[in-house]
């Protein structure tokens, strides 16, 4: 399975710095969801099923 | 501060809805006589308009353009308004985009038909509706971006990243697979030819599955899960990872369309692989819908709102599991080509979009009308006649498939095909295409009830068209009140154009990756000295191949398989497409392959078989084309058609357009004088002279010189 990803006959370079730039890519959205505020979350997950607005955050 | 009274517009929100249902129907009824159409020739109905080639594009046009677009802007223009406390930005752009739509969908149920296309998939409208789609996708993105601008909620819900990001990628897609050269009215040459232009093609087509059957379909899940269930979405932070990672993806993958061919192998393998990353996101937001039901299983028992979106997500999840399993090298060479491909999209099209269209139709109509549905009952039919369609569809399908993609293959003990004749693979599936209809009946069926159903809820209340809110308005200035505010993403989220260009960015960096080299390092597309352009008869003669929409049918590219070789011949090479603006590579094996025909049979053969293929092939399925031998070849076309193709370079002698119609008569005299010896009266002038000198000349070139011939 993967052979077809391996043997790329001078076409290593295309893959290898594209799956670079997505392990970056990744990394960077990873830390920060990490560093996320819980409250900001909560606040965000409910948006659809509150009429009201978030006022609740915004003013803490 | 004020608090301020405004209004939703429920008004457009219904007219969307209501296009979704009637274009439904239409776009499915079609793609129910396409179906019979690969059992029953007859069912061609026996004129040029209705011919499977013809109509197939009409299917897959209206369906997704059509039936999938009117319901996302459905979908969109009531949850945006409700997610960020304002009406639609203008009422004027939303009536401009709602009839501007329609009206492109009218054109394309007229011109499709009439044998206008530019043969790129999914995207055969010609220029000037390619015009037209770009000034309505406009319009609904400043009407997008003027609702947001003028929000009364800071921050953008995670379903508004996703119409973001949807609009932003439909743009760049559709504009760079739009660069054609009008040679008329109604017909023109993409300026990207060969392996150029099916790379460009296949990262539409893949990023159309992408970014119009996907994105704005997981934001709309996002924003109506939640509401059908009463409950927040199950993981807020995984629905932000999500989005990067799938936007970021996604882009990468279009080259899995193009395995085996001559597409350079790199990028080949940059297909793969990020096809096979795709899982993680696509399943993660799969998980992320699923989980937020937990706890609330017992509603989905008695909601069908609920059902229809569970099957969905289901749909959904099956659908791109399989999707990286195709792209493997090992499966494609199996899969690619046959019904096990037209199985795959239809679990995504009838499970995914369909019944998420379902559920939100169930649950949007009778809250704008402030009044029950009609009937639960009726609901909970289409459900389950609807469940039942896409098995008795897929399965057929995926049974037709295997049996196929193994025939072609299969060799006898002396190393002989098994099964030469290409027609014995298609009537041995017979019975599954039969089966595929009654499951697109079944479904159809659904859809219908399911009309009826809406339009009794419609009739027995009024429309609440101006939806009273209230909200207080956004404060000018914005307080940080902690450092975590200041954080990248926050801030973004309270800046929708600085997250439409990052967007924007992410998804160019994978397209740009993969064409880049491809247009500009020579040794990806290598040159063959022996390749030289069409003929003017031959030009002429490929494009009645794209007015007849053969491509729908017939690939053109030999894959590197022992099984094709012995079968078609040589495998195909890059150098061999340089001057095919556009390329014909087909995605779909109805019937053989022909990039190698040129040659292989007389020219009386091809003129019988195109008048009525039964009488070459007995039990053929393809239907006759009786009219190229009544209709006059239009050769006023000829000068300009040369001098589009001076234009995108290729290497006709300077002034030879004035000349071109001369070696057409001579050449078009040649096949007439070669079909009367075998006692075929036609005149040179007919159209059926141009296509056979066009089928003649496939493949042919290599033929020539074949010591020289490049390995790639």
């Amino acid at each position: 399975m993967f052979n077809q990803i391996k043997d790329l006959a001078g076409g290593e370079l295309y893959l290898i710095s594209s799956l670079i730039m997505f392990m970056v890519f990744f990394i960077i959205v990873g830390i920060y969801l990490l560093k996320l505020n819980k409250k900001h979350i909560e606040v965000m997950s409910e948006l659809p099923i509150k009429e009201n607005q978030s006022k609740g955050y915004e003013e803490n | 501060m004020q608090l301020e009274r405004f209004t939703y517009d429920n008004k457009i929100v219904r007219n969307f809805g209501i296009a979704t249902l009637v274009w439904g129907i239409i776009g499915m009824t079609v793609g129910l006589l396409a179906a019979m159409q690969l059992f029953k020739p007859a069912m061609n109905l026996g004129n040029q308009y209705t011919t499977f080639g013809r109509i197939r594009p009409l299917h897959t046009n209206a369906v997704i353009f059509a039936f999938v677009g009117n319901a996302i802007f459905m979908g969109v223009y009531y949850s945006l308004q409700r997610l960020l406390k304002a009406r639609m930005f203008s009422d004027i752009l939303s009536k401009i985009h709602f009839w501007g739509w329609q009206l492109i969908i009218v054109s394309a149920v007229i011109t499709l038909p009439l044998g206008f296309t530019t043969s790129h998939e999914y995207a055969e409208l010609e220029w000037p509706i390619d015009i037209a789609i770009t000034i309505i996708w406009v319009v609904f993105g400043v009407n997008m971006f003027g609702t947001i601008i003028k929000r009364r909620e800071r921050h953008l819900y995670v379903a508004i990243w996703f119409y973001i990001a949807t609009f932003v990628t439909i743009a760049v897609l559709h504009i760079v697979n739009s660069f054609e050269l009008p040679i008329s009215f109604m017909k023109s040459y993409y300026v990207y030819a060969g392996v150029q232009d099916a790379l460009v093609q296949w990262w539409y087509g893949h990023n159309a599955v992408a970014f119009f059957l996907t994105t704005p379909y997981l934001g709309m899940m996002y924003y109506f899960l939640p509401k059908m269930a009463g409950r927040p979405v199950y993981s807020y932070k995984l629905s932000i990872l999500h989005f990067w990672s799938l936007i970021f993806i996604y882009i990468w993958a279009g080259p899995h369309h193009l395995l085996y061919t001559s597409l350079p192998g790199w990028a080949q393998s940059l297909g793969v692989a990020f096809s096979i990353m795709l899982i993680a996101p696509s399943w993660g937001g799969m998980i992320n819908g699923l989980l937020t039901l937990r706890g609330a299983w017992d509603k989905v028992r008695e909601d069908v709102t609920l059902k229809f979106m569970v099957v969905a997500l289901t749909a959904y999840g099956m659908a791109t599991f399989e999707g990286p399993m195709l792209s493997l090298k090992q499966i494609n060479g199996v899969a690619h080509f046959t019904d096990w491909i037209v199985a795959h999209v239809h679990v995504g099209a009838l499970g995914w979009n369909g019944f998420l269209t379902f559920g939100v139709l169930y649950w949007l109509i009778p809250r704008i009308y402030k009044t029950e549905l009609y009937s639960k009952k009726l609901a909970g039919f289409h459900f389950w006649i609807g469940t039942l369609g896409i098995l008795f569809y897929a399965i057929p399908m995926y049974w037709a498939g295997f049996t196929q993609g193994l025939m072609w293959k299969e060799f006898t003990n002396e190393g002989l095909l098994k099964y030469p004749n290409f027609l014995a693979t298609t009537l041995q599936i017979i019975p599954m295409h039969v089966l595929r209809s009654i499951g697109g009946a079944m479904y159809l069926a659904g859809v219908i009830v399911m009309t009826y159903n809406l339009a009794k809820t419609m009739r027995s209340a009024k429309l609440v068209a101006n939806e009273p809110a209230e909200a207080m308005p956004l404060s000018k200035e914005i307080v940080d009140h902690s450092a975590a505010d200041k954080a990248w993403h926050r801030v973004l989220e309270r800046k929708p154009m600085k997250f439409m260009v990052l967007s924007l960015i992410i998804i160019l960096i994978g397209g740009m990756v993969e064409m880049m080299p491809t247009f500009t390092i020579q040794s990806n597309v290598p040159t063959i000295a022996s390749v030289k352009p069409y003929s003017a008869l031959e030009l002429q003669g490929r494009d009645l191949y794209i007015r007849e929409g053969c491509v729908n049918c017939h690939s053109q590219t030999v894959r590197p398989f022992r099984s094709e070789t012995e079968r078609y011949g040589e495998y195909s090479k890059a150098g061999e497409f340089v001057y095919d603006h556009p390329f014909l590579w087909g995605s779909k094996r109805t019937g053989p392959d022909l990039h190698r025909i040129g040659g292989k049979y007389s020219d009386a053969w091809h003129y019988n078989h195109l008048v009525d293929p039964t009488s070459m092939s007995p039990g053929s399925i393809m239907p006759p084309y009786p009219w190229l031998v009544n209709q006059q070849l239009d050769i006023t076309t000829t000068a300009s058609k040369i001098k589009a193709m001076q234009t995108l370079g290729v290497p006709y002698a300077v002034g030879y357009d004035q000349k071109a119609n001369d070696d057409l008569k001579i050449q078009a005299d040649q096949i007439a004088a070669e079909l009367k010896q075998n006692n075929i009266k036609v005149k040179s002038d007919r159209e059926i002279v141009a296509i056979i000198a066009y089928l003649q000349r496939l493949g042919t070139d290599i033929k020539a010189n074949k010591t020289e011939i490049p390995t790639n």
